[in-house]
């Protein structure tokens, strides 16, 4: 048989009639004792050994317990004192006793304590009386701190100043030392040292090794060692020495060392999933600048000049010159929607309009400014339908920052142009899209938009909670869009920011961990994928 | 979004619906578009609703929408109006910048505590919305019994008042929530309301003022005199709207009339006379303007557009349902009077074919009806749209990326394949973290200096620019995470913008590559390692001449040329910017154009 080598060392170290403690075992084999402790269970489930477990007691010397091995007990001390000082004859005054035994501080309580509490004799008005028949030489208490310090003292060899001392119990402690000094102390007296804090008390099991009869067979058939290889090394793989070796086995349940890999963003992430979605739904991808003429973010969509979101401070304006050029036609056409309306029944705004508010830049609101371009046929050139369009990309709101509020955020922008377009077809588009994110139940709530009519809020049931919740805003774009844009057929638009997906689908609650230079770096390395 | 506090107890008893519970009611307005939002110290109910129907500002009109609703009430209806004793007179003084003044008078007002409460709130809302802040719009209500205004009428058959515009010094009156007199130029200075609108006067040469036979009572859009102070005693009332437009002062004064007729009160027309100076010139309108006005929708187009098939007899049953009134076209010409239920009958045109047209007609209180498809949008609410079967449009399309964001995509890969954690930052930022505490200067010569795109009106001193180079922000994430596991490997594809007049929208937007190595070996060749293996990916030569970048170590930081063009920058941090950045570790970073990186 064939073994490696600790194994070999603490099968020959082994006795089949001799209980050993894998402690000893080590010894004797001379392996470190985890070493040996792995080997044993090897052996053990090769049914080579036997292990038994016992629970066993161990006492200690406290730094106090110690101390009076030498010093003897305070009580002791005092009673011999007040011997010398004839106490045993007539009441002496306790202060001379006290000074005499040499005790100071905490220990002068504790001699006085016990001194009555072991017959010692009696303490009274400041008096103290000995009771001269006394045996402070077999006080149970000071012979049990000699013995059990003895018993340390000749263990320290092994266990290296630890001053440990066994109790076998019930079992036989392999026969080590001829008499077990712990054994010979009443646990009453144990009790007492370990009450005075003498002595600490420690539950332990050990485990004692005996050969099996299988073992002692193997034995005597003739064991070899093996030869184990902790790696595999290029040279083995060369040689074809790898046939002959035997791989030590690793505990493959311990943790390894951490590694990170890079990531792609969480945030990133959902932007892939529903461009993937939407892709998949026969969309094409939009892009477009970030800083735009109001024009395209706001006049083309029918937003009236005097609309309070457009002279608010809820936008970002930026400090530039106007757009320099904008389609002269186009201009001409959303003026006119503006102000007189579109087709024979159709009324404008009765608010001013003004070509230089319309060349102001700023930072997008809403990526419907994307939209806009394509659809004008600036970005792309003429678009027949069908078409789908779509975008995930940043707009800025200047808005208050807080949880589920930021200044930048991504907003998913997607149309239909055909004809014949109804309300029907938006609904059916929008309950495809959700379902794919978990999100049913896709309700439609008749809403107000200036550029769609009609236009819905969309509410969905939350994939876990329940709960019905907003997911978008949508709409059919109004004719006042459409026209003066140059397209002859029905578009039906929505939008919905990227986070509120992304809080949704990953239960992010503080989207600031997400986004921006706030992030924290173990929230993101910590992040779950998304696919 | 508007939101309309209503006294439940008012709405039942303006419904007629006594037996209605709180949450039946709050489910009818949810119907209606209005969501609870809760409840005031008052105990009203707050709604709120789309910016469109401001004729359900107030409980008034919020019960008219409901008895629709209910079915209570049908097609259109107008209030009967007595004829007209008072003359509204423009005067020539009148500030050019707010020439336009509207009315009426009412008689027989019963104003009780809350039907008091419900006016002022109706007032402050159109204020608030059509109104904007009273700049386009503003309302004055009076009690007419306090104006005297039978001389100033030059036929001397009739009552007046005179809109004219005054000197900011030229007069003076006791505003209310005062007792005593002032002009109206210490009205902006020392009244509370009068600050709060002074900047709507600010650049008037003369200030807006009206006269009866007494004086001045009101100074619009700002504070009415206290002389004409309505009250809970008021039966007669004098109403007056302002504004920079006919229309919207009009609407508005529509829906205050509407809302007082609703609690019985009798509306009587007033004449509004403007002079030849105005700028429409001489002219006088009777007010207010009840006119029902009709556009016409084509029965297709509501069938397309619901991808409903319906019959003409429930069209019009949904208009009138809505509170509109509609008539087939063809038989309006021919009956005249249209009574749409009965009209043509015909088994060939019930189910409505494709030339029906509906000419519908539209309440003078509402001002969102722009379109005859805005009526679409009527038929389909009162229809219910929950009633509509989604279906997946049977168009096919071609679906696919944009080149861009598909390089990105790929740049990201390679990226997070070099062990790069990918990272999002804000596109704002400020000068100081941008420039200042990253050593550079803007018009310096580098990556980086170019000129800041600034915000005109910052919201807040951490975004006021927009970024020009990215590794700024990898360095900020760095600073915020000095307590967490290094090797800290960032990196980002992202937006940066510069100042750029040469460029239609004059801001140069460009995709930028930045990756920072932050581990307490860094070194130049870590981070040129990186950028090789990415170039690799791609195809390109890269080149790494030696330059000069504040940012960098002067030695330890080259020019990243890319296929012969350079394009960014690769080098170590200089401490001075660790430490600005409280980093006890070295930095290797990189930073270029991602159009580098992308097949011509």
């Amino acid at each position: 048989m064939k073994l490696p080598e600790p194994q070999v060392a603490v099968l020959n170290a082994a006795s089949a009639t001799e209980e050993l403690s894998i402690d000893r075992l080590a010894e004797e084999a001379g392996l470190k004792p985890e070493t040996a402790t792995q080997a044993v269970f090897e052996l053990r489930d090769e049914r080579l050994l036997d292990v038994e477990e016992t629970e066993s007691v161990e006492y200690e010397l406290t730094e106090e317990g110690r101390a009076y091995v030498d010093a003897g007990l305070p009580e002791v001390r005092l009673y011999r004192a007040a011997i010398e000082a004839g106490a045993d004859e007539e009441p002496v005054q306790m202060g001379r006793v006290i000074g005499a035994a040499d005790l100071d501080g905490p220990e002068v309580d504790i001699a006085l304590a016990n001194f009555g509490r072991k017959g010692y004799g009696t303490i009274d008005s400041g008096e103290l009386a000995a009771d001269g028949d006394a045996d402070t030489e077999s006080d149970p208490e000071a012979v049990a701190l000699v013995a059990l310090a003895n018993a340390a003292n000749g263990d320290a060899g092994v266990d290296d100043g630890d001053a440990d001392v066994e109790d076998a119990g019930d079992a036989e402690n392999g026969g080590e030392s001829e008499t077990d000094p712990v054994a010979d102390v009443g646990d009453d007296v144990l009790d007492q040292l370990v009450s005075r804090n003498l002595l600490d008390r420690h539950e332990r099991t050990v485990r004692t090794v005996t050969l099996t009869d299988a073992g002692v067979t193997a034995l005597m058939e003739g064991v070899e060692t093996a030869e184990t290889v902790d790696r595999l090394t290029p040279e083995m793989l060369a040689s074809g020495e790898w046939q002959d070796v035997e791989f030590t086995e690793y505990n493959v349940e311990a943790d390894a060392p951490e590694v990170r890999g890079g990531k792609t963003h969480v945030l990133r992430q959902t932007a892939d999933r529903v461009k993937d979605v939407l892709v998949g739904m026969g969309f094409q991808e939009m892009d477009g600048p970030h800083a735009d003429a109001d024009f395209w973010i706001n006049d083309c969509l029918f937003m009236p000049q005097d609309h309070p979101a457009r002279t608010h401070w809820d936008r970002f304006a930026l400090d530039v010159p106007p757009i320099e050029d904008l389609p002269e036609d186009l201009v001409d056409n959303v003026e006119r929607a503006h102000r007189e309306g579109v087709g024979e029944d159709g009324d404008g705004y009765h608010s001013p309009w003004s070509e230089d508010f319309a060349r102001a830049i700023a930072l997008r609101g809403h990526t419907t400014s994307l939209s806009m371009r394509y659809l004008s046929g600036t970005q792309v050139g003429d678009l027949e339908p069908p078409q789908r369009y779509f975008s995930v990309e940043k707009v800025y709101r200047n808005d208050t920052l807080d949880a589920t509020h930021l200044l930048e955020f991504f907003q998913i922008e997607g149309w239909v142009m055909a004809e014949n377009l109804s309300v029907r077809d938006l609904m059916g588009t929008f309950v495809e899209f959700y379902e794919q994110f978990g999100i049913t139940d896709v309700q439609f709530k008749p809403h107000y938009n200036p550029y769609t009519e009609p236009s819905f809020e969309l509410f969905g049931r939350h994939p876990t909670t329940g709960e019905l919740i907003e997911i978008g805003n949508s709409g059919m774009f109004r004719d006042e869009v459409l026209e003066p844009l140059g397209v002859e057929h029905d578009v039906m638009a929505w939008g919905l920011a990227l986070e509120r997906l992304a809080m949704l689908t990953t239960g992010a609650e503080d989207i600031r961990d997400l986004h921006g230079t706030l992030a924290d770096l173990d929230f993101l390395r910590g992040a779950e994928v998304t696919y | 979004m508007p939101v309309v506090d209503i006294d439940p107890d008012e709405l039942r008893e303006l419904t007629g619906h006594e037996e209605k519970g709180e949450e039946e009611l709050k489910s009818d307005l949810f119907g209606l578009g209005l969501e609870f939002e809760g409840e005031t110290e008052e105990g009203l109910l707050q709604f709120e609703f789309g910016p469109d129907r401001l004729d359900r500002l107030s409980v008034e009109g919020v019960a008219r929408s409901l008895r629709y609703h209910y079915g209570d009430d049908r097609g259109v209806a107008v209030p009967d109006t007595n004829d007209p004793d008072f003359t509204y007179v423009v005067d020539g003084d009148v500030p050019d910048e707010r020439p336009y003044v509207t009315g009426a008078i009412v008689r027989g007002v019963d104003l009780d505590e809350s039907a008091l409460d419900s006016l002022i709130q109706l007032q402050e809302k159109l204020h608030a919305t059509m109104g904007r802040k009273r700049a386009k719009g503003a309302i004055g209500i009076h009690d007419l019994v306090a104006i005297k205004g039978d001389a100033l009428t030059e036929e001397g058959d009739g009552n007046s008042i005179t809109y004219t515009g005054i000197d900011p010094e030229g007069d003076t009156f006791v505003p209310l929530d005062s007792d005593r007199e002032m002009t109206p130029a210490e009205v902006l200075e020392e009244h509370p309301t009068g600050e709060t609108y002074a900047d709507i006067v600010a650049e008037y040469d003369r200030y807006p003022a009206i006269y009866d036979e007494l004086g001045l009572f009101s100074f619009p859009p700002v504070i009415n005199g206290r002389r004409t102070e309505v009250s809970t005693e008021s039966r007669e009332l004098l109403i007056e709207l302002t504004g920079t437009d006919q229309w919207t002062i009009d609407r508005m004064c529509n829906i205050i009339c509407y809302a007082l007729s609703a609690r019985g009160a009798t509306i009587e027309e007033v004449e509004v006379e403007y002079g030849e100076s105005s700028s429409e010139g001489e002219r006088t309108l009777v007010r207010p303007d009840f006119e029902v006005e009709t556009k016409s929708v084509s029965h297709d187009r509501i069938e397309t557009m619901l991808g409903v098939e319906f019959e003409e007899r429930a069209v019009v049953d949904l208009f009138e349902r809505s509170g509109l009134d509609a008539v087939v076209e063809d038989d309006a010409a021919a009956e005249g009077v249209g009574e749409a239920g009965d009209a043509d009958a015909g088994a060939a045109d019930a189910s409505g074919d494709d030339d029906t047209t509906y000419e519908v007609s539209i309440p003078p209180y509402r001002t969102d009806v722009l379109h005859p498809l805005d009526l679409v949008d009527d038929v389909g609410r009162a229809y219910g749209f929950d009633e509509l079967e989604p279906r997946y449009p049977d168009v096919g399309t071609v679906g696919g990326r944009h080149e861009r964001s598909r390089l990105e995509a790929a740049t990201r890969n390679a990226l997070t394949g070099l062990g790069f954690e990918d990272l999002l930052n804000f596109h704002m930022t400020s000068q100081a973290e941008a420039y200042d505490r990253m050593n550079v200067e803007a018009g310096g010569d580098y990556l980086g200096g170019g000129d800041p795109v600034r915000i005109t009106e910052p919201y807040s001193e951490d975004y006021t620019i927009l970024r020009p180079w990215a590794l700024p922000s990898l360095v900020m994430v760095l600073e915020n995470n000095t307590h967490r596991a290094y090797p800290q490997d960032l990196a980002e594809v992202g937006l940066v913008a510069e100042r750029d007049d040469e460029v239609n929208t004059r801001v140069r937007e460009r995709r930028h590559v930045a990756g920072a190595l932050a581990r307490h070996d860094a070194t130049y060749e870590d981070a040129k390692a990186r950028l090789q293996a990415i170039c690799r990916d791609f195809d390109v030569e890269l080149e790494t001449p030696p330059t000069e970048h504040p940012s960098f170590i002067d030695g330890r930081v080259a020019s990243v040329v890319i296929d012969g063009e350079p394009v960014g920058v690769v080098g170590e941090l200089h401490p001075r910017v660790l430490v600005e950045h409280d980093l006890e570790l070295p930095v290797a970073a990189f930073e270029f154009d991602l159009e580098a990186l992308g097949g011509e």
